[in-house]
């Protein structure tokens, strides 16, 4: 326990302080916990790798929870991996149940964050030796069986995957790197687009566009009408929370825990890929969830728990690989490094005191996660109250601002921002889905790298089965999702031919 | 959304830090280099050589000439691009061998820096560049490797394209295309992307052999030999004489001594006749070209002072970095020879 000695008041100061800029960070569209992460790392000199660490974990699980607020509140994720929060955020947010949705998600996220943490500090060596079982074949699959939502998420089938195919086709535009597999040049676009094309359009920039701006565009259409003694009405009718909403719900929150941490621990799985996969698994497995997708809480459970328990599961390759799990977690790898420590597959056993102190960090930077948002929520919710005429403009302004960022000041991101804007808008207006397109949009690129390298070492397509038994069990789960998705969707087919032939008159 | 656009971030933030932490030192020189100075680097990574050996000599130069400075990690092509946009000397780049590697091997987006920029001064050698073989692997020496292909087995190579990860690929492809002609194409290329890939084709046995580092593989070689993920090193690509000029304490637990046993003479990859491939990981500042020559004469002497007081070695050391301040005339001149002496390996293999 010589690790106590290290604690001190400025320790848990600065993961607290850590995770409340974390939160704002998180909550600006534009900005992540990346950037939160990366912002601090210079500091890292000054404070010492250990006080460093606090307020580094701090922001990376206040970064990750922060992506909550705009995901519910305004159709925005914050983060990419909050994107399925706005499935059901927003339409509960629209009912009036703004609060209530965050309150949700806010201890859905805490319970994540912490299973993670624990499984980090208990299994951390043991799971490093089970994630490098998962090659090239086994990630393939793990992203097919997270496109797979597509299928289910779609309220037609069939145009939910064209849509879902449209967006792999956006992920592919860009450099083909000769690292993938490719031939090192530009593909699926004209010359003279490729200065700005060079590497493709950049994930937040398009999450923004296609969920906010056409958000913004489509509200805007039905006309600014003064409705705010509506909007207040509705605050406070419909927030009640109670945690009886987490009755029945025990099963969904470890699952989708344990998925978020699972995903977390592959290298080269993004982290959206986590919230995507556990949305899916409880689409499938629940009974009741025809409401997914139209405000039920258990959606907001799915994919809040499993995207904090990112940060658990991808500090376990970092820690006892030398690897990072996720994006932010290679951001840092450099406050390891700035202060001369090797990670690596001895980090843990070589460094006890270090290892102790980044819990004692994690931990108690959950807990003040839940407690700031958890109490600040009654007024982050009244968000929603802002006349549109106000919010709406100042929306837009920070996405831009934030779309200019996110690549350190490339003016071409502005414009993939607005674009896609107006492109969400106009999908929408054609009937095609949102929804099943950007999820499309974010795994298609690394299905594509691990589809192509898995058949570079093999070069047989039949690898994609007899690779290893973890393969089998994936190519089931993907079975499973498909048969159940088509079936949901034979049910709710029938049920609403059933509706309309009780009610003759149907509007 | 694959990691290294994500990276890109980190270049705004850093900057952003940049503004939020320390605009007050803005405009205090007296010399021609004056306002705020971004340091773009080549690679996209925090965590990497690159951004740390920047961020040592930045702090330094920063200091000396009491100026605003802060490192970007943007990667090679964003930092090329915002070089190029930049005349007035406040956008300089750090970057090592790779800038012109990049362009021997024709990979999209690099052009000949001597061509189209200043060579600045190089500040330091990270001499980590190695080559693994997984601890149980049949080649106890670089030497059987050589052998092995030379007799027709194929040996696997996990590398990076295009770049310093392949140079030493290149040079022992070259070298089994002297002593065995016709054989080289037995040791294929498997191209891959960062470090972890690497590593993970080692472990699903789809290499025999992965170009690393002594910083990120350096624990892997202390696994027990039963340990899927345990290595072993077979050849560190620096020169003798600059694994000589590293702490005796080595890195991690293993000493210089040890690593020694991995260098020439003690393993030796023919260039023909009878010079052998060396090859030394040298990072150094690169300028726009129609940048203020009072700049280049400004930093030349901030860091020759820097490196006259002393002090900075010891950082670089104790970051197993190895001080290498060569000013930016001798420096345009020693990495153009350099580079001439690669580009023969790489035509040779064509």
């Amino acid at each position: 326990m010589e690790f106590l000695s290290l604690l001190d008041v400025s320790f848990f100061l600065l993961a607290g302080f850590g995770a409340l800029v974390g939160i704002i960070f998180g909550a600006i569209p534009g900005m992540t916990a990346t950037m939160a992460v990366a912002v601090c790392l210079p500091l890292t000199y000054a404070l010492g790798l250990h006080h460093g660490l606090a307020l580094l974990l701090g922001l990376y699980v206040g970064g990750i929870s922060g992506g909550m607020v705009p995901a519910v509140l305004l159709n925005i994720p914050g983060t990419p991996s909050s994107i399925t929060t706005t499935f059901d955020g927003y339409p509960m947010a629209r009912k009036g149940e703004g609060e209530r949705a965050l309150r949700v998600s806010v201890i859905a996220s805490v319970i994540g964050g912490l299973i993670s943490a624990a499984v980090l500090f208990l299994f951390a060596p043991l799971l490093a030796d089970f994630s490098i079982k998962f090659s090239y074949v086994e990630k393939f699959l793990i992203i097919l069986l997270a496109l797979s939502v597509i299928a289910s998420l779609s309220s037609n089938m069939l145009v939910g995957i064209f849509s879902g195919v449209i967006g792999i086709w956006l992920s592919l535009i860009g450099t083909y790197s000769i690292s993938d597999g490719g031939n090192g040049h530009t593909r699926l676009m004209f010359d003279f687009m490729e200065p700005y094309l060079f590497e493709g359009f950049s994930l937040l920039p398009v999450l923004i566009g296609i969920f906010g701006i056409s958000t913004i565009l489509l509200e805007s259409e039905k006309g600014v009408k003064n409705e705010l003694s509506d909007e207040r009405v509705k605050l406070g009718k419909g927030s009640h929370f109670s945690f009886s909403i987490f009755k029945g719900r025990l099963t969904n929150l470890v699952r989708s825990s344990f998925i978020g941490t699972f995903v977390g621990m592959l290298p080269g799985v993004g982290g959206s890929a986590a919230s995507v996969l556990a949305y899916t698994q409880e689409k499938n497995l629940s009974r009741d969830s025809s409401e997914m997708g139209k405000g039920a809480p258990q959606g907001l459970i799915a994919s809040e728990s499993a995207n904090n328990a990112l940060t658990g599961g991808a500090l376990i390759p970092l820690l006892s690989l030398g690897i990072p799990g996720d994006s932010t977690t290679a951001v840092l790898i450099g406050a390891f490094t700035l202060q001369g420590i090797q990670v690596g597959p001895l980090f843990i056993p070589e460094n006890t005191d270090t290892w102790y102190i980044m819990m004692t960090a994690l931990v108690f930077a959950n807990f003040v996660m839940f407690f700031v948002m958890f109490y600040a929520i009654k007024h982050i919710a009244k968000v929603v109250m802002v006349p549109k005429h106000i919010l709406y403009p100042l929306i837009v302004m920070m996405c831009v601002v934030g779309g200019y960022a996110i690549n350190y000041g490339i003016m071409f991101d502005v414009w993939t921002l607005l674009i896609f804007g107006v492109l969400g808008y106009l999908i929408q207006k054609i009937g095609l889905e949102v929804a099943p397109l950007i999820i499309g949009f974010i795994l298609g690129s690394q299905a594509e790298v691990y589809f192509v390298k898995s058949l570079e070492s093999a070069g047989t397509l039949s690898i994609f089965f007899t690779k290893s038994p973890i393969a089998v069990v994936l190519w089931l789960l993907i079975v499973a999702s498909v048969v159940f998705s088509i079936v949901l969707s034979l049910k709710s087919r029938a049920k609403r031919r059933q509706n309309s032939s009780a009610d003759p008159d149907p509007v | 959304m694959s990691m290294s656009s994500i990276y890109k971030t980190l270049g705004t933030s850093v900057l952003v830090a940049g503004m939020a932490f320390g605009s007050a030192a803005a405009m205090a020189a007296d010399g021609p280099l004056r306002g705020n100075v971004r340091v773009v680097i080549g690679s996209t990574s925090t965590g990497g050589d690159t951004y740390q050996n920047s961020s040592i000599v930045v702090d330094a130069l920063a200091e000396k000439l009491d100026l605003n400075m802060k490192v970007d990690a943007v990667g090679a092509s964003s930092a090329f691009r915002t070089l190029d946009r930049d005349s007035r000397g406040n956008t300089l780049m750090i970057f090592h061998d790779q800038s012109y590697l990049g362009y021997l091997y024709g990979v999209e987006g690099y052009e000949d820096i001597f061509e189209k920029y200043t060579i600045g001064p190089t500040v330091a050698i990270n001499p980590g560049n190695a080559y693994l073989v997984p601890k149980d692997s049949p080649y106890q020496t670089l030497g059987d490797v050589i052998e092995a292909a030379g007799n027709g087995q194929e040996v696997r190579v996990a590398i990076q394209p295009g770049g310093v990860s392949e140079i030493g690929f290149s040079a022992l492809k070259n070298a089994v295309a002297i002593e065995h002609p016709g054989m080289e194409d037995n040791l294929v290329a498997v191209n891959t992307g960062s470090q972890a890939d690497k590593n993970q084709q080692l472990f699903d046995d789809q290499a025999d052999m992965i170009n690393g580092t002594v910083q990120a593989n350096e624990q892997y070689t202390r696994l027990p030999a039963d340990d899927q993920k345990a290595m072993r090193f077979l050849w560190l690509t620096a020169r003798n004489s600059t694994i000589e000029q590293a702490p005796e304490e080595g890195l991690g637990q293993t000493t210089r001594e040890q690593l020694l046993e991995y260098v020439e003479p003690n393993v030796s990859v023919t260039m023909g006749g009878d010079e052998n491939f060396t090859f030394d990981k040298e990072f150094f500042f690169l300028y726009n070209k129609d940048m203020d020559p009072a700049i280049v004469e400004q930093i030349d002497e901030a860091l020759s002072e820097i490196y006259a007081e002393g002090d900075i070695q010891e950082t670089q050391k104790n970051s197993f970095f190895i001080p290498n301040f060569k000013p930016s005339d001798e420096a345009s001149e020693y990495l153009a020879e350099k580079m001439s002496r690669y580009e023969g390996i790489i035509d040779n293999i064509k």
